[in-house]
C-alpha cells in the first residue's frame, strides 16, 4: 500500500468518523434496495453505503432486485411493511424510480435515490451526477488532444451510447455532443453505436461500425464497463495501441472504474469522466439520516455531483480522487 | 435437407411461386442484404459479411438448440440464463481450480447439459408444460448465478480471449464452432433415426407414442441439446469479451426464438432444420449491422428491427399457409395409404394458422 492510498484510507476513515459523529443518537433501520451489482461502480457504491451505515451503528436491510423493476417495488413495499425508518434505492430505471418514490412517500417513509435519477426530480432525495457535464469534460480533453495531434485533418469521432431509456445514458450522449460541437471544423458527424448497456450488443454493433468506418480517431464509451468489449473489437485490427504510438485512438469513458484507471495508467485510454461515488454515497446517507432525525417523512431535495475528468494529463495529481483507482490500489481487479 | 430448404416432397414440376414460398426465409435474407447494399454499397464487402456471420454465430449456436426444442412443439425460455450460468461455472472453475480453456469449454457444455436435463425432468417426468418449466428455470438459473457472484462481474483469463479471437485458415473461432454445431445438428436431424423420430414426434406426438417411439427420451434429448447449445453460445461470446456480468444473456431467449422461427422453424412443431438457425441468426444480425451501416437514428433502430422481424415472420406465415394448401391438394388422394413416418401427412390434417 503506497502513501497516497494510506492517506486516502485515513481520509475515508476520518470522513466516516465525522459522518458517524454527525449521525443521529438513535440507530436507524435503513432499507437499501439496489437493482444489481453488475458493474464496479455499483459494487463500490454498495460497499460505501452499507459499510458506513453499519459502522455508524445503523441496521441495513439489503434487497437485490437483480434488474427487475417490479421485484424492486415489491421489495420496497416489504421494507415499508417491516417499518424501516428510511429507504435508499438504486433503481432499475427512471420510470420505476418515480413509482417507488411515490410508494415510499405515500407511506411516510423518507427515501433517497442514489445515482440513477427518477424521471421526475421533484420528489424524494435525489443524488445524481451531472452526466452531461462530466461527459463533456472527458470528451473535451480527448478532443483537444486529437486536434493537437492532427490539426489539419477532419477527425472521425464515435460514441457508444447506453440504453436511451436511462437518463444517465441520455445525459452522457448530450455531454459528448456538447464537447464535439465546440470544434465543428475538426470533427465529422459522429458515428453512434447502440449498446443498450449490454456487452454483447455493443460488441456486435461496434464491430459493424468499425468495419464500416475503420478510420476512427476518437472514441467515447458512455460507460467504462465496455472497455473490455472495445478492446475485443480493436485489438485484432491493430487499433488497440497505447498513447504515443502510431495508430492510437483517443479514448474516453465515464464512471471512473478500476478498469479505466488501469487502462489510463497503461496508456490505452486517455480520460474518463468520474462520478464522485464517495460524495454521492455520503450525501445520500447524510440526507436520509437528517430527514429521519428531523421527523421529515417526505423530504424533497436534488443533490448534484459535479464530478471531474481524470485524464492522462492529471492522473499524477488526481488519481486517488477517483474511486476506481482506490479500488485498483486495493487489488480489486485481482480478486 | 429438412424444413425450409427441403426438396419438394411430392416431386411436382418446376413452379417458381412454390419455389419462392419454400425458400422464402432465404429470399427475405437476400432482400434485406440487397436493401442495405443499395443504401450503403460497402455493406456488401467481404469484411462486413464475415463480421456479420461471426456476430450471428452467438445467437445461431443457441438457435440450433432451440430448433430441436421447437421441432417437438416445445419451447425453452431459459436459454438466456443458461448462456449466463454455464460460462460462469466454467469461469469459476478456471479461477479457483486452474482449469484450462478446453476444460472450461467442457465444463460449460456439461453445465448446459445439466440445466437442460433439469428442464427435461420437469417437462417429461412431472409433465409440466415447457413454457412454465423453462420460465421458472429462467429465473432459477440466473438467480443461482447471481447468488454465486453476488451480482459481480467475472473476468476470464487472457487464454479464453485467445480462444475467442483465434482464427483457423482465416475463419474466426466463433464461426468454426457455429459451423460444427450446424453440421452436427444437420447430421442428427437428417441422417439418423433420432432425427426422424424428433420430426415424427413434432408432427404428431400421440401418433409417435402409439408407434412405440421413445417419446420421453426424445423430449429429454431436445432440452439437453438446447441447454448444451445455449451454454456453448455463451462461452463463445464470453471468449470474445473476456468479462461476464450479471446481465449477460438477459432477454436473449427472444432473439434465439426469433432466429429459429425466422429461419423457418414452426412454433407448432415438426417443421425446421439446422439451417433454420443459420438463416434466422443471419437475418437478425444482418438487420442490426445494416442499421449501424446506414447510420439510422438510435431511437428508431429497435422499431425498425422489430418491424423487419415482424414482416419476415408475416411473410413466412403466408408461405406456410400456401405450402399447407398445396400439400393438402396433392396429398389428400393418398390419405388412405399407409404413410411413412417422415411424410408430411399430419400437416395436412392441421388447419392453417389464422
Amino acid at each position: 500500500m503506497n502513501l497516497r492510498t494510506k492517506l486516502l484510507g485515513s481520509a475515508l476513515v476520518a470522513a466516516t468518523a465525522g459522518f458517524v459523529a454527525a449521525s443521529p443518537a438513535q440507530a436507524a433501520t435503513i432499507c437499501f434496495a439496489f437493482q444489481d451489482l453488475e458493474t464496479e461502480f455499483w459494487v463500490a457504491g454498495h460497499q460505501a453505503i452499507t459499510t458506513t451505515l453499519q459502522e455508524g451503528g445503523h441496521t441495513v436491510i439489503e434487497r437485490n432486485a437483480n434488474e427487475d423493476a417490479n421485484r424492486q417495488l415489491e421489495q420496497v413495499r416489504d421494507c415499508i411493511a417491516q417499518g424501516v425508518d428510511g429507504i435508499i434505492i438504486i433503481p432499475q430505471d427512471g420510470e420505476s424510480a418515480v413509482t417507488i418514490v411515490n410508494e415510499a412517500q405515500d407511506n411516510d417513509v423518507p427515501i433517497a435515490v442514489f445515482n440513477r435519477p427518477p424521471s421526475d426530480l421533484s420528489k424524494g432525495i435525489i443524488v445524481v451526477a451531472d452526466n452531461a457535464s462530466i461527459a463533456s469534460q472527458a470528451v473535451d480533453y480527448i478532443a483537444q488532444e486529437a486536434i493537437a495531434a492532427n490539426p489539419d485533418d477532419m477527425l472521425q469521432p464515435l460514441i457508444i451510447v447506453g440504453d436511451l431509456g436511462d437518463p444517465n445514458a441520455v445525459g452522457r450522449r448530450d455531454g459528448f455532443y456538447e464537447a464535439i460541437n465546440r470544434y465543428p471544423d475538426n470533427f465529422a458527424e459522429p458515428i453512434e453505436v447502440a449498446s443498450e448497456w449490454d456487452a454483447a450488443t455493443a460488441l456486435a454493433n461496434l464491430e459493424a461500425a468499425v468495419t464500416a468506418n475503420p478510420d476512427i480517431d476518437l472514441l467515447f464509451t458512455s460507460s467504462d464497463f465496455l472497455f473490455p468489449t472495445i478492446r475485443s473489437v480493436l485489438e485484432p485490427r491493430g487499433m488497440w495501441v497505447p498513447r504515443g504510438q502510431d495508430g492510437h485512438i483517443m479514448m474516453a469513458g465515464l464512471d471512473g472504474d478500476a478498469t479505466a484507471c488501469q487502462l489510463i495508467q497503461d496508456g490505452y485510454v486517455d480520460a474518463t469522466g468520474v462520478q464522485d461515488l464517495y460524495f454521492e454515497a455520503e450525501s445520500a446517507m447524510n440526507a436520509i439520516l437528517a430527514a429521519i432525525e428531523a421527523g421529515e417523512a417526505q423530504p424533497n431535495e436534488v443533490i448534484e455531483d459535479p464530478g471531474f475528468a481524470l485524464t492522462a494529463g492529471n492522473i499524477g495529481e488526481r488519481e486517488m480522487d477517483m474511486w476506481g483507482c482506490v479500488l485498483l490500489s486495493q487489488g480489486f481487479l485481482d480478486q | 435437407m429438412t424444413g425450409p430448404l427441403a426438396s419438394n416432397p411430392v416431386g411436382r414440376s418446376f413452379d417458381p411461386a412454390a419455389l419462392a414460398a419454400r425458400y422464402s426465409a432465404v429470399l427475405i435474407l437476400l432482400l434485406i442484404i440487397a436493401g442495405f447494399a443499395i443504401a450503403e454499397p460497402a455493406f456488401l464487402s467481404a469484411d462486413t459479411m464475415g463480421n456479420t456471420v461471426k456476430q450471428a454465430s452467438f445467437i445461431g449456436i443457441a438457435a440450433v438448440g432451440m430448433v430441436f426444442v421447437l421441432l417437438t412443439a416445445g419451447i425453452d425460455l431459459s436459454v438466456g440464463s443458461i448462456m449466463y450460468l454455464g460460462p460462469l461455472l466454467a469461469g469459476i472453475a478456471m479461477r479457483d481450480m486452474e482449469v484450462g480453456v478446453t476444460g472450461a469449454l467442457l465444463i460449460s457444455v456439461l453445465a448446459g447439459a445439466a440445466m437442460g436435463a433439469i428442464n427435461a425432468f420437469f417437462v417429461v417426468a412431472l409433465r409440466i408444460i415447457p413454457f412454465i418449466t423453462t420460465l421458472a428455470t429462467l429465473f432459477l438459473f440466473r438467480g443461482f448465478g447471481a447468488y454465486l457472484t453476488s451480482s459481480r462481474q467475472l473476468d476470464f483469463p487472457d487464454e479464453v480471449r485467445g480462444f475467442g479471437l483465434a482464427t483457423v485458415f482465416g475463419l474466426p473461432m466463433p464461426v468454426i464452432v457455429f459451423a460444427i454445431i450446424v453440421a452436427a445438428a444437420y447430421v442428427i436431424l437428417v441422417h439418423t433415426p433420432l432425427g426422424r423420430q424428433i420430426y415424427a414426434f413434432g408432427n404428431d406426438a400421440e401418433g409417435a407414442r402409439k408407434a412405440g417411439l421413445p417419446t420421453a427420451r426424445l423430449q429429454a434429448f431436445v432440452y439437453i441439446a438446447s441447454g448444451m447449445c445455449a451454454s456453448l453460445a455463451g462461452f463463445v461470446l464470453i471468449s470474445q469479451i473476456g468479462r461476464l456480468d450479471t446481465g449477460f444473456g438477459e432477454g436473449r431467449e427472444f432473439s434465439v426464438i426469433a432466429a429459429a422461427v425466422l429461419g423457418g422453424a414452426s412454433l407448432f412443431g415438426g417443421v425446421g432444420g439446422a439451417f433454420s438457425a443459420v438463416i434466422g441468426a443471419l437475418t437478425i444480425q444482418t438487420v442490426q449491422a445494416g442499421l449501424v451501416y446506414t447510420g439510422i437514428n438510435l431511437y428508431l433502430q429497435p422499431l425498425l428491427l422489430g418491424l423487419v422481424i415482424f414482416i419476415a415472420v408475416l411473410l413466412d406465415g403466408l408461405r406456410q399457409a400456401r405450402l399447407d394448401d398445396s400439400r393438402r391438394r396433392i396429398i389428400r388422394p393418398f390419405v388412405s395409404t399407409p404413410a411413412s413416418m417422415s411424410s408430411p401427412k399430419s400437416r395436412t390434417t392441421k388447419e392453417p394458422s389464422p
